[in-house]
């Protein structure tokens, strides 16, 4: 019933979406004689709009696992590591390595990136259960590495920040193409782990008590998470706090039981995406300015109620 | 701390010395206009500011009692950084640039983490409020550089990062304002910070109030990390870095504190002016990889919070 809600609002913010533009064109102009406006919509909304769900999904869904695996109801992409090491990567490379134009190359990148993220969050916060406040200062530490990196190259100042805001403009299919099938299988993977994650988010006892082997299921839900995270990071940019906003929506809709809980997020986490993209065309700034400044309010509820260690 | 003063030295002389010309003993006109139009100045702003920043950061990590409570999750270096970067990437004409919009808003950020973080729930809260508030900063800095596709990279490097680029005599004079002001406010509420490391109710059995402490403690360290980050952007990590390696070497006054992050600032600049000549590399670059290698080493060894 809620995820219906969820689902409407989903509908109504895509057909927004494909409508806001400087042309008039909406959906309908696809079956119309209008062959520009048929090609707006084809070739630049309908694809900026796909990429935005794919995009969202990924983020939200990492979130997700993310909160059950480190168990800290703060852990998200961006406070993590995971988020900035695959900007890191796809920043390095497309300025040092040169391959902006090959999407897929930037994907794996990115997954390098947020794996070497994750990990580095892994040493520096060892058994100490303090992942939130750590997290962040190892997430600022790789954005200052990024930055660094446009030292090398100066002239790419704009496109740098693009990155690590996260924005939808001039995504096209060929964008889409190596970020599907991410979310499939991150998707389809984290299903497969709901019922270990329910485990793991309780705490160690409980998973040793029922005969889980807590680090093998914990690295594979951190490896999934990079995977989702990598896939959107390499499209779109950082987006940041989508994957912190979505698993508190889903989790107010549909509860804490991960087989209900991960789909609700990915929703989520595509309709806010959708949602920032629209709203920041029509204001004119990058989504990720959108989501950011939203989700840094989000966390400083979250981070309030909770004390950081929630 | 003989080590640090003998190390301080060599820095100032080297930062005098080293560049495209080397002078030791200026002759000539030109020299004397290169050492002390150019490099003495930004010799004081470097010490000055990482002073400021050392000094901050010590008062952050003991009344939050957290050795990562460091200046850059604090919203108010991302607060400045946001106003002066705006200001330049839309072309606005304001007076007093960079100097007003960077105090303003060092003040708005600030003052949006101290109001959020009131009544929190324990130090990693405020800590992690205030990391917020800085992204939401950082935010509005990326996106105008993005939107106006800036041409200013400089100003990406120095808001985010932290630069000694182009310091001049006239650059000083307001940072001389703020430390006549933030210095004494620093010598006021040091005594409290001294109570609020011992714990929360140890304090109030010694008639403190912790919150008040804390909030006092906060606004002291913005005031200093503005008058830095107006001038010369946050220079990263450089408030993590100096009290976790004064600590190192056994002292843990405010004192030892400005004095390593004066030497650690004025010795990164040398480099980072000189290793990869003639490409300038950020100072903040430089500070920020060596806080990484020191937090490796030390994070995993520190108590929890």
């Amino acid at each position: 019933m809620r995820i219906g809600g969820l689902g409407v609002l989903l509908v109504v913010a895509c057909f927004a979406h494909i409508s806001v533009g400087s042309t008039g064109a909406g959906l309908l102009a696809l079956f119309g004689d209008d062959a520009g406006a048929r090609m707006v919509v084809w070739e630049l909304r309908a694809p900026r709009l796909l990429v935005g769900l794919c995009a969202g999904a990924c983020l939200g869904l990492a979130g997700a696992i993310l909160q059950a695996a480190v168990r800290n109801r703060l852990a998200s992409p961006e406070i993590t590591g995971v988020g900035s090491g695959a900007v890191l990567g796809a920043v390095a490379a497309s300025t040092v390595g040169g391959l902006a134009a090959q999407p897929a190359a930037m994907a794996g990148a990115a997954l390098v990136g947020g794996l070497v993220g994750g990990g580095l969050l892994w040493v520096v916060a060892g058994r100490s259960g303090d992942v939130a406040v750590r997290g962040v200062v190892v997430s600022a530490v790789l954005v200052g590495g990024t930055l660094l990196l446009l030292t090398a190259k100066p002239q790419l100042a704009g496109a740098v920040s693009r990155w690590l805001l996260g924005s939808l403009a001039g995504r096209t299919w060929e964008h889409l193409a190596p970020l599907w099938p991410v979310l499939v299988v991150a998707l389809v993977v984290a299903c497969g782990l709901a019922g270990v994650m329910d485990v793991l988010a309780v705490d160690d006892d409980h998973a040793h008590a029922v005969g889980l082997a807590v680090v093998p299921w914990r690295t594979a839900a951190l490896v999934t998470a990079a995977l989702a995270t990598a896939g959107a990071v390499a499209a779109v940019g950082a987006t940041a706090f989508v994957g912190l906003l979505a698993p508190h929506a889903a989790r107010a809709l549909v509860g804490p039981l991960h087989r209900r809980l991960l789909p609700t997020a990915a929703l989520a986490g595509a309709l806010s995406v959708v949602a920032a993209d629209a709203l920041g065309q029509v204001v004119g700034v990058p989504a990720g300015a959108v989501t950011a400044l939203l989700g840094a309010g989000v966390l400083v509820v979250v981070a309030r109620r909770t004390g950081g260690f929630g | 701390m003989r080590l640090v003063a003998l190390l301080g030295v060599f820095a100032a002389v080297a930062a005098l010395a080293l560049g495209t010309s080397f002078v030791l003993f200026p002759t000539t006109h030109l020299e004397q206009v290169v050492v002390w139009q150019l490099r003495a100045p930004r010799l004081l702003l470097g010490a000055a500011a990482g002073a400021c920043l050392g000094a901050a950061g010590l008062l952050l990590r003991t009344s939050l009692r957290n050795p990562l409570a460091v200046p850059e999750l604090l919203g108010v270096s991302g607060g400045a950084a946001a106003a002066v970067g705006t200001c330049i990437a839309f072309g606005l004409s304001v007076p007093g640039a960079p100097l007003t919009p960077a105090l303003v808003g060092a003040a708005v950020g600030g003052a949006l983490t101290l109001l959020a973080v009131r009544g929190a729930k324990g130090p990693a809260a405020v800590l992690l409020v205030g990391a917020a508030v800085g992204s939401a900063c950082q935010a509005v800095l990326l996106a105008a550089t993005a939107m106006t596709d800036s041409r200013e990279q400089g100003v990406l490097v120095r808001y985010l990062l932290g630069s000694l680029t182009g310091t001049t005599w006239s650059a000083l004079v307001p940072v001389g304002v703020g430390l006549v002001v933030a210095v004494p406010a620093l010598v006021a509420v040091l005594p409290r910070v001294r109570l609020l490391r011992l714990g929360d109710e140890e304090a109030m059995s010694a008639g403190l109030r912790p919150g008040r402490a804390r909030l006092a403690a906060l606004a002291t360290a913005s005031l200093l990390v503005a008058v830095v980050v107006a001038q010369a952007g946050p220079i990263a990590w450089v408030g993590f870095f100096a009290p976790a390696l004064a600590e190192r070497l056994g002292r843990s006054g405010v004192v030892a504190a400005a004095s390593v992050g004066a030497v650690v600032v004025v010795g990164a600049d040398v480099l980072a002016r000189t290793v990869l000549y003639p490409i300038e590399l950020p100072v903040g670059g430089l500070t920020a990889f060596a806080a990484v290698a020191l937090g490796l080493l030390t994070a995993r060894k520190r108590v929890r919070v």
